[in-house]
């Protein structure tokens, strides 16, 4: 790796002697209008081809670019919405020369500034796959975090929301996903820098996560450009196996000060109820299930007896929750300073007692142009978030996990007004009193900043300087409460835990963009440079049981501390990185770009990644056959690389041991097997691509087919536990995703006059395959919740296995299962795979009607083809086996000989085969949802003006309106393996392959709201 | 041209820096060729092996828990799969705590091996300490491997740690005689290095005759289990109230001959267990109706042992908090007072028996039997020690691996003979080819 080194030092030293450091200067300035309209264009980007100089038009559409090369030139003008112009000029040395352009509309978005990774280029001269979401898309959508607000946005993009709870961390998905043990997240990258996105959270509330990306707002972003292909994502090398995210946030432009206002308040109830048995039923079932096995049929209390009452736990603990959003922001400036101030709110309530999320954010971004060769830049946010938590998916003392699995048949609470408990004939702890008088605490500071300058050391040349930083400040306070009867913390005298987590991440980056005058035929977009990332995360935890009261909860009014913890832990990136991009007649681009990077996750054998990638884009639009034909634009684009992937803990290569005491004395033990030979997972990812637009501008479309290839899997592997240890970190394994992505935008009814009626709709669709195609010793094995999840050769990552639940039996009403080995008996030997958690495919669909002031947007996003483990299956149609209230469909069950039904006979012993885990327990995930349904009003000019606004909005929206699914659990929208949490150096994690489990998620709300925007 | 040196040093300079950057240990563990080079880490890591005891797979609740959950001493009254499957004697493959189980032994057997391997080596341990501590480990490993046996039949026999991944999936089953003869082997090691008496919280000579003791039982070898209870007797070892046995801090009584300590943070979920959630409790597993009525009226064991619910609900009270704190027994001289009362019947020597396991009876609050009287014929003493290990040493996981021993579990229980024994989790035959399946599985 040393070779490599020594070239990019020398190819930096070749850039630097390539440029000239003497020129003579000129400038030029003009104005930029809309050729039908003659209304001046803000933010029309003017450019020198063949230099890095590059202009914005300001608030009356007038640009100036300074300290340009005198002589021949050519200016190139590129606005969103617009077509491009160029023009040919001649700069006079130290004299001004004035260029006016007037630029006519179109409905492509080739002239979007897309940032890919240290510098940013337009979309249509991409000759790699990335997808965009603009700040509009993803604008006043109730939710907390950004990852949930691109759910359907971005074909390839897979969003899963895990769970309904306010503030929840998200799946993630582009492309699918290739990694066992390591994260299948991708990198986000927050202008410029990759933030600590993963869940640092110390309390284990049973799946769901608090995320470190909720704290950033999403009122603050502008857009977020996706990463998909390896020659795009290859420059952030090691971590781009699984796409990178690059947001972008709002920033100053040149103009008069301007206010923004935007506010919302909603309210949100549950999308869905479950269907659960009244007493009556319960107790006919429970019964039945003791008649059945011979016990005494009364077993459970008589029907119109014990039955008397009839508990609907949902009701309890369900409620309608209110929702409220506010942004305020002030921006302007002028040619030197350019700035955005900006506060925002969020107040989410969860509609689960007492669950809720708060953040409130300020952000201040600036731009500095001290001298025409100098621009300085830095942005800072500060948010701080408080998250009121519950214990989730599968916890035995979870609110919903009690809620469905409570019986009926006993009241909330008492006669003397005291929650009732298991001993008072609950089959759990009652959800209502965990509500009401446990608390779980989540605040966090994140302070998420970078500072950067760039010179322009020639025309052709700037030399760029970063310094970033991300801190994450977590605190956490749990109380639980001893008057919660049957909980673990009434055995206990209550519990308090207190925990402390912190991660701060430094990035420093430097890096050179050459951009030399090659003449009028070619352009060269090249960058070179360096980053080194230092991360480094700590905890404090402690715990103490023995309250004297419900008012002392602090774990200092604790009589026995319990449990304590306090480590930290570092990993550092060093990075070196290429990049070009040559263009000959504006028609053929060819790109390549190198990344290395050493990491300190690896032994000193195998530290350092090599990550290359190349790609060419043919712009066949513009070649004499086919220009002025049918294609407005028309580009092919190929791309190949290698893309890395090190989401794994901290030391997963070292042989360890630690402290194992024993009483009060300190022992030691072996805490991780050695595996010096521990390197980078690796993907070679091939793209094809087309973009296109046509039929006058009202029709684009981008389609993407894609090959990728992960090898050397990070796998926390099982070895026989007989070496002493149960996994090891291994690079073992492949797994091949492929498949094809659309994005359609069409223009179905374009209107004559500005204000007329205008229908568009936006399609998002990708299609992707998932196989596992090599294994260790091609030896399967099986994670995620009751282990069925399996991985193994020709399935999908993560494949159901189960037992085959192929029908009942109309004479016994057992449960019949496919002997698959055929040896006359069901025995775990017969599991095999029922089904799989990946959808055939996913999406989204908009489409916007505008008219006068009024826009009607309806947002459905969709997944089709996925499996969904219920596993709340397990205990609520176990046919009576376990005491958890059953879902109504057991009343379809068998009950006499002759019956035929898909519901085996109730069984007080669990031997019907209705309480084994089985394919009965897989249902069908597809689903379409109204994800967003607004209708919103722009308030005319001169009304909006005689309120003093320049411009005024105003809306009402729905989310979630309504879910078309066969799935019957709250949402079809779940997955409670949860994140995991490897950047805080843990070694848990292993639910990636865990996809598409519902373990009593929290429901998802549908949300109702009510928005104003306004600016003046 | 500044510019470009200025360049060309920078980023020189960044090279330069980069290699030691990307060497990160972690704060909170070290390397693992740092374990046992001197007296202070063969020490610690003895103290480790002892901590492996701990886990809540072995001592801290399931060895204990399903050495009586399969059996008719506890039933399932909770929600884990798993001990539904082992209470209704439907055991399959995948039964997690079948797994779980069997790695908490083998992860104690890998300290010790660790211990075995390197501490003979060092040189600034003084003999005494070398041999106690050898010694130590090679009780432990028999231990480990009568664990194993008892539950799961033919295992592999690992005596070296394992270095690399590669060697991890090289292993096969050994037969059951072979398991034996490294338990035996290990024990005659262990008797001729270990010199302490105590604590009783780790292995001594004592210890090391009870264990013996147990495994000769096991092995039919009636002889050998009298001689060695005989010499834990001469050890003086004596029985005292039965609850300060599971007293709450764990405090040590005379009978003690090796328990693992808990303390509140090293907790043990033995308690909150088996006691019922009426009490604040998880009430995952009960004792059963049928244990209740097997204690003889007056026996004071009964009521230290069970509780009733107001609602007539047995709960498990042997530990009576859900704490944790209390020491788990591995042998007590209880037990040793049954090995030895069960080989003197065995042998023949009934009336010997009927006094031994008399002394038990006494301390209970029961009055004694005599031959000829309660009990006659040797089926009928055996019958009452039978009788006598089930309530002295119920819930503390005797009762199934008892069952199995006297070839009794299938008739008493109903089940098939092959769920006698406990499957090889598929886990591990998955990552181990090598590895057979007990039959019926």
């Amino acid at each position: 790796m040393h070779r490599f080194r020594n070239v990019l030092l020398t190819l930096a030293c070749i850039l630097a002697a390539a440029t000239s450091l003497s020129a003579q200067t000129a400038t030029l300035r003009g104005t930029i209008t809309d050729s039908l309209t003659r209304e001046p264009l803000q933010g029309a980007s003017v450019s020198l081809v063949g230099t890095s100089l590059r202009a914005e038009t300001n608030d009356r559409g007038q640009y100036a670019l300074g300290s340009a090369p005198a002589g021949p030139a050519i200016v190139r003008i590129q606005m969103i919405g617009y077509a491009p112009a160029q023009r040919s000029v001649t700069l006079t040395d130290g004299g001004e020369t004035v260029l006016d352009v007037p630029l006519s509309s179109s409905a492509a978005q080739l002239e979007e500034i897309v940032s890919v990774g240290y510098g940013s280029t337009l979309r249509g001269e991409l000759s790699t796959s990335v997808s965009s979401v603009s700040a509009a898309e993803i604008a006043n959508q109730p939710i907390a975090s950004i990852d949930g607000a691109l759910q359907g946005k971005a074909a390839g993009v897979q969003v899963i929301q895990n769970a309904g709870n306010p503030g929840n961390a998200m799946s993630l998905r582009v492309r699918g996903a290739a990694s066992v043990s390591a994260n299948n997240d991708p990198l986000y990258v927050v202008d410029g820098v990759p933030i600590v996105a993963g869940d640092i959270s110390q309390l284990g509330l049973g799946g769901q996560s608090v995320a470190a990306l909720s704290g950033l707002s999403t009122d603050d972003i502008d857009r977020v450009d996706i990463l998909k292909d390896a020659a795009a994502s290859a420059i952030y090398g090691s971590r781009g196996s699984n796409g990178v995210v690059v947001i972008t946030t709002k920033r100053g432009v040149e103009g008069k000060p301007t206010v923004t206002f935007n506010s919302y308040v909603g309210t949100q109830s549950a999308a869905k109820r479950l269907d659960l048995l009244n007493s009556t039923e319960y107790l006919e079932l429970f019964n039945e299930s003791a008649t059945n096995d011979g016990y005494d049929p009364d077993f459970y209390g008589q029907i119109g007896v014990a039955d008397s009452i009839s508990v609907d736990w949902q009701d309890a603990a369900l409620r309608s929750a209110p929702v409220s959003s506010a942004e305020l922001a002030l921006s302007g400036g002028d040619e030197r300073l350019r700035y955005r101030i900006g506060g925002t709110w969020f107040d989410q309530s969860g509609i689960v007692s007492p669950s809720g999320y708060r953040r409130v954010g300020g952000r201040l971004n600036l731009d500095f142009n001290p001298t025409g060769r100098l621009a300085l830049s830095t942005s800072l946010a500060v948010t701080s978030d408080h998250n009121d938590r519950v214990e989730g998916d599968g916890s035995g003392e979870g609110i919903i996990t009690n809620v469905i699995g409570e019986s009926p048949l006993t009241p909330i609470r008492l006669a003397n007004g005291d929650f009732a408990g298991p001993d008072d004939g609950l089959t759990y702890v009652n959800p209502v009193a965990l509500a009401n008088l446990n608390t779980v605490e989540a605040r966090s500071v994140n302070i998420l900043g970078n500072v950067e300058a760039r010179l322009r050391i020639t025309p052709s040349l700037q030399y760029t300087s970063r310094l970033g930083v991300d801190l994450v400040n977590l605190k956490e306070n749990q109380f639980q409460s001893a008057r919660v009867s049957g909980s673990e913390a009434a055995g206990l005298g209550g519990t308090a835990k207190s925990g402390y987590s912190a991660s701060d991440r430094y990035v420093i980056d430097n890096f050179l963009t050459l951009v030399p005058n090659l003449g009028t035929r070619s352009e060269l977009d090249a960058t070179a440079g360096g980053s080194l990332e230092l991360t480094r995360s700590e905890l404090n935890f402690i715990r103490g049981d023995g309250f004297s009261s419900d008012e002392l909860t602090q774990v200092s009014n604790a009589a026995v501390l319990s449990e304590g913890d306090a480590t930290n832990s570092r990993n550092n990136l060093i990075s070196f990185f290429a990049r070009g991009s040559y263009t000959l007649d504006r028609k053929y681009t060819f790109g390549a770009s190198v990344r290395t990077d050493g990491s300190s996750r690896f032994g000193v054998n195998d530290r350092w990644g090599f990550f290359p990638s190349v790609s060419a884009a043919w712009l066949l639009s513009d070649e004499s056959f086919l220009k002025g034909g049918f294609f407005d634009f028309l580009k092919l684009r190929a791309s190949y690389g290698l893309t890395g992937n090190q989401a794994i803990s901290d030391f997963p290569f070292q042989g360890l041991i630690t402290d194992a005491n024993y009483g009060n004395i300190p022992g030691s033990a072996p805490s991780n097997l050695a595996n010096p030979d521990l390197k980078w997972e690796t993907t070679k990812q091939f793209d094809v691509g087309v973009d296109m637009v046509f039929a006058k501008g009202r029709v684009s479309a981008t389609a993407d087919y894609y090959h990728k290839k992960t090898n050397d899997l990070l796998l926390e592997r099982p070895i026989s536990a007989t070496s002493g240890f149960t996994s090891v970190f291994d690079n073992v394994g492949s797994v091949l995703n492929k498949g094809w992505e659309l994005s359609l935008t069409t223009v179905n009814i374009e209107p004559h006059r500005a204000d007329g009626f205008r229908w568009t709709t936006t399609l998002n669709l990708a299609v992707n395959r998932n196989r596992v195609t090599a294994l260790f010793n091609g030896q399967p094995f099986n994670d995620g919740i009751r282990s069925i999840n399996r991985v193994q050769v020709g399935q999908p990552l993560g494949a159901f296995q189960t037992l085959h639940f192929t029908g009942v039996d109309p004479q016994t009403g057992d449960a019949i299962f496919e002997d698959v080995n055929g040896d006359g008996a069901i025995t775990a030997d017969d599991e095999t795979i029922v089904g799989s958690p990946w959808p055939d495919y996913t999406g989204g669909f908009t489409s916007t009607f505008t008219y006068k002031g009024f826009d009607l947007t309806g947002f459905l996003v969709f997944s089709q083809g996925n499996q969904i483990f219920n596993a709340m299956r397990i205990f609520s149609a176990s046919g009576g086996f376990f005491l958890d209230n059953h879902f109504r469909d057991e009343l379809d069950r068998w009950q006499q000989p002759g019956d035929i039904t898909n519901v085996p006979r109730a069984s007080f012993d669990g031997v019907s085969g209705a309480a084994e885990i089985s394919s009965r327990y897989i249902e069908d995930g597809s689903y379409w949802r109204l994800q967003d349904l607004t209708l919103g009003y722009r308030l005319p000019e001169r009304f909006a003006g005689s309120l003093g606004f320049a411009n005024a909005r105003i809306y009402g929206s729905v989310r979630n309106l309504f879910t078309i699914t066969d799935y019957t659990g709250y949402s079809p929208d779940v997955n409670s393996n949860g994140s995991n949490n490897v950047d805080s150096g843990s070694l848990t994690g292993s639910s990636q392959v865990g996809l598409g489990t519902d373990f009593y998620a929290y429901p998802q709300a549908r949300t109702w709201t009510f928005g104003v925007q306004a600016s003046w | 041209m500044r510019i470009r040196f200025a360049l060309a040093l920078a980023l020189s300079g960044a090279l330069a820096g980069c290699d030691s950057l990307l060497d990160q240990s972690p704060t909170d563990q070290l390397p693992d060729d740092r374990a046992i080079t001197d007296a202070r880490g063969a020490r610690t890591a003895l103290i480790g092996a002892y901590n492996a005891l701990q886990a809540t797979s072995y001592y801290g609740r399931d060895i204990l828990l399903f050495g009586d959950l399969p059996s008719d001493n506890a039933e399932h009254t909770g929600t884990l799969t798993s001990f539904a499957l082992a209470d209704a004697n439907q055991f399959r493959a995948d039964n997690t705590s079948a797994d779980d189980i069997w790695n908490a032994i083998y992860d104690g057997i890998n300290r010790v091996n660790i211990i075995l391997e390197k501490a003979p080596a060092l040189t600034d341990l003084e003999e005494t300490e070398k041999n106690e501590i050898l010694g130590e480990a090679h009780f432990l490993r028999a231990l480990h491997y009568h664990n194993l046996v008892k539950f799961y039949g033919d295992v592999p026999i690992k005596l070296a740690p394992v270095k690399t991944v590669e060697e991890a999936a090289d292993i096969v089953r050994s037969p059951v005689a072979d398991v034996y003869a490294q338990i035996n082997a290990d024990l005659d090691e262990a008797e001729t290095l270990i010199t302490s008496t105590e604590p009783t919280t780790q292995a001594t000579i004592g210890a090391v005759h009870a264990l013996r003791a147990r495994v000769a039982l096991y092995q039919g070898d009636y002889a050998t289990a009298g001689a060695e209870a005989d010499e834990v007797i001469a050890e003086g070892y004596d029985l005292g109230p039965y609850a300060d046995l599971f007293d709450a801090e764990g405090i040590d009584t005379p009978e003690d001959i090796f328990k693992v300590t808990f303390t509140a943070v090293q907790f043990s979920l033995e308690g909150f267990y088996y006691t019922s959630e009426d009490f604040d409790g998880r009430g995952e597993v009960a004792p059963t109706q049928d244990l209740f009525d097997a204690y003889e009226p007056g026996d004071e064991r009964l009521t230290w042992s069970i509780t009733l619910t107001d609602d007539g609900a047995l709960s498990g009270s042997k530990w009576a908090t859900t704490v944790g704190a209390e020491d788990m027994h591995v042998i007590r001289f209880g037990e040793v007072l049954l090995i030895k009362a069960e080989a003197q019947a065995r042998e023949n020597d009934l009336s010997g028996a009927v006094d031994t396991y008399n002394r038990l009876r006494d301390r209970a609050g029961l009055d004694p039997h005599t031959l000829g009287n309660e009990v006659t014929t040797q089926a009928e003493v055996l019958a009452a020690i039978d009788h006598e290990r089930r309530v002295e040493l119920a819930m503390e996981g005797d009762r199934w691996p008892d069952l199995v021993r006297t070839g009794t579990a299938v008739s008493v229980l109903g089940i098939p003979e092959f769920q006698t024994l406990f499957p090889i989790p598929q886990i591990e035959r998955d990552v181990a080819p090598g590895l057979t399946q007990n039959p019926g599985y």
